[in-house]
């Protein structure tokens, strides 16, 4: 009983020490972790969310006052700004068509809820372009017709006719220089320029 | 023998020929030749306190191409530092000879110009003076008064041709000579400024400019100078040119995006309204004799060629061929029509004839269009995009002698002015 209670007791010592001779070279990777627990800080920085949101709750007014912030005086910027986030958009159409297909009245409904809101401040020029395959006196007068085709649709979605000029620059004014469809179809359009009040 | 006694009879019919000699030629020249072209022998020009430098650029090169592309003279080539008898003119079968002699006098030059026949029979004498600035003006005069001399016309040298260049970074209002010299600037609006036409009488040009941030009409002097902006209450206001016998331009305008042909008094009053249809209608042009005018008009569903009478009336279409045509533009004798027409996808010149109703394309490389013919109906300019870049060429009407005239910038709208001088 001693004997195999002794052996027993050696084996276990065996077992343990080599299971520690196993567990040991699994050691370093385990230390390497903290690093990687260092680099999590960023996420403890999340937490501004939480400062703006208070923010938003202590002024209830501020959100229409920024928004007012972004829209700049100077009338260039304004207009890139404008586009950009779509309060204008640029109305587009079919190779010597000047009815509005569409996606060209969904850009101009877009463009005259804000004319009528936020942007009635301000008036309107249309500017008619055509692409290069016509020529260039029928294309001034084809953009002369797109750009009141979208006059009229303004004024039938509530926009004062007063707001809003027209000019036709034919095809003297690509937006895109090159000599293909892709170029054609974005040159084919009545450009929404705002100006000033 | 035969010739020698014709211009024998003719120098006793006419004592005083150095200085006009108009209808001698027929009596020297047979006539079967004379409708095709006269061989004129250049010897080097006698030179006199002026150097070959001095005048080679600017006045005998001009002379010599104005010479040989007035489709009259064919220039006989001469064995250099020949004598000039009448045998060497026999040998080179020249029919003629043109004597040129240039001195300085103070600041001037004077160009001495004789054209004789074969037999040594004065025809033509003339003398020219002006400064070093004048002498190409002064090699198209030469040019012009020798084809007079032989026709009673003065071909197109003297004629310019107004168009629209961006070359300085805007589109401006042009000015260039028939062959594509002496260009200059008449605008300086530094905006769009575009499609230039002349007044019958050369001295003034409408044009479009959108100097004012609307398409407005403007007249200017062909020496420049203040313009006057013709108000005419509507849109548009472009393609305006001059009526050929009153003080009429005719103009594209449009209310509410309608565009019709319209007529307006160059001084803004009696405004009339041509074209009541609701396509669109565009790009008017007077028949030389004024009573006529052609349109574009899409009414068809697409651009095509109309003429109605200058009161509007009897409007009939003469464009069926090409689903895109615009630039109707009348020869000066009026019995040709010359037009931009798309031919399978590609614009050309295309040219009618009124009275056959045939017409035929002069077909070139690129996108050719707007064309405008010469004061002598011989001569189409048109803007092409063959090169990559619009630019303005000139080729006789049968579509042969094709000749580029502008290379700086782009350059479009050529009008060539209505009169030949």
């Amino acid at each position: 009983m001693k004997k195999t209670s002794k052996a027993f007791a050696w084996t276990l010592v065996v077992v343990v020490l080599g299971l520690f001779a196993m567990a040991c070279p699994k050691k370093p990777p385990i230390k390497t972790q903290p690093p990687v627990v260092e680099s999590t800080p960023p996420p403890v920085v999340a937490p501004p969310p939480v400062e703006t949101k208070v923010e938003n709750k202590d002024f209830v007014q501020e959100p229409p006052q920024v928004k007012q912030e972004t829209l700049p005086s100077d009338i260039e910027e304004l207009n890139r700004v404008a586009q950009n986030r779509g309060y204008i958009k640029d109305a587009f159409f079919g190779y010597d068509e000047s009815t509005l297909s569409a996606d060209a009245q969904a850009a101009l409904t877009a463009s005259a809820n804000w004319l009528k809101g936020d942007g009635k401040a301000y008036n309107l020029l249309i500017e008619g372009h055509c692409d290069e395959r016509g020529t260039e006196q029928y294309n001034l007068a084809l953009g002369d017709r797109r750009a009141n085709t979208a006059k009229e649709y303004l004024v039938t979605l509530g926009v004062d006719a007063s707001r809003i000029r027209t000019v036709s620059y034919g095809e003297e004014r690509p937006f895109d220089p090159g000599h293909d469809e892709s170029a054609w179809s974005k040159n084919r359009r009545d450009h929404l320029v705002i100006v000033g009040k | 023998m035969r010739q020698t006694a014709f211009a024998v009879l003719a120098l006793l019919l006419f004592p005083a020929v150095p200085l006009c000699a108009q209808t001698q030629i027929t009596s020297t020249i047979d006539p079967t030749k004379a409708a095709s072209v006269l061989r004129i022998a250049i010897p080097s020009p006698e030179m006199t306190g002026v150097t070959f430098t001095d005048v080679d650029a600017p006045l005998f090169k001009p002379l010599t191409r104005d010479i040989s592309e007035s489709g009259i003279f064919a220039i006989a080539p001469l064995p250099p530092n020949v004598t000039i008898t009448p045998e060497v003119l026999q040998r080179i079968n020249a029919q003629l000879l043109l004597k040129l002699a240039v001195k300085k006098e103070g600041e001037d030059f004077v160009l001495e110009a004789r054209l004789s026949d074969a037999t040594g029979a004065p025809q033509f004498g003339k003398k020219y003076r002006g400064s070093a600035a004048a002498l190409t003006r002064i090699a198209h005069m030469v040019a012009a008064d020798l084809v007079r001399s032989l026709n009673g016309k003065p071909g197109p040298f003297l004629s310019q041709i107004a168009f629209a260049s961006d070359r300085d970074g805007h589109w401006e209002i042009w000015l260039m000579d028939w062959d594509g010299g002496n260009q200059r600037a008449i605008t300086h609006h530094g905006a769009l400024s575009i499609l230039p036409s002349w007044s019958p009488d050369n001295e003034r040009m409408v044009y479009t400019s959108f100097a004012g941030g609307t398409s407005e009409m403007y007249v200017i002097s062909r020496r420049g100078g203040a313009r006057t902006r013709i108000s005419t209450g509507l849109a548009l206001n472009t393609s305006a040119t001059f009526s050929p016998v009153s003080n009429d331009i005719a103009f594209v305008g449009s209310v509410a995006g309608n565009p019709d042909i319209y007529v307006i008094k160059d001084d803004g009053s009696n405004r009339r309204r041509l074209t009541t249809a609701s396509s669109i209608e565009s790009t008017p042009e007077w028949s030389p004799n004024g009573r006529q005018i052609s349109f574009t008009s899409g009414r068809s569903g697409s651009p095509q060629i109309y003429v109605m009478d200058a009161e509007g009336t009897n409007v009939r279409r003469i464009s069926f061929d090409g689903d895109w045509n615009d630039d109707a533009t009348w020869s000066p004798d009026g019995e040709q029509i010359a037009y931009t027409s798309r031919v399978n996808g590609r614009f050309q010149i295309r040219v009618a004839n009124l009275i056959t109703g045939e017409s035929r394309i002069l077909a070139g490389e690129g996108s050719n269009e707007q064309p405008t013919w010469s004061p002598d109906g011989k001569w189409l300019a048109f803007q092409s995009n063959r090169s990559g870049k619009w630019q303005i060429y000139r080729m006789r009407i049968d579509g042969t002698g094709i000749e580029q005239l502008t290379s700086s910038g782009e350059n479009k709208d050529p009008d060539w002015s209505k009169k030949s001088e």
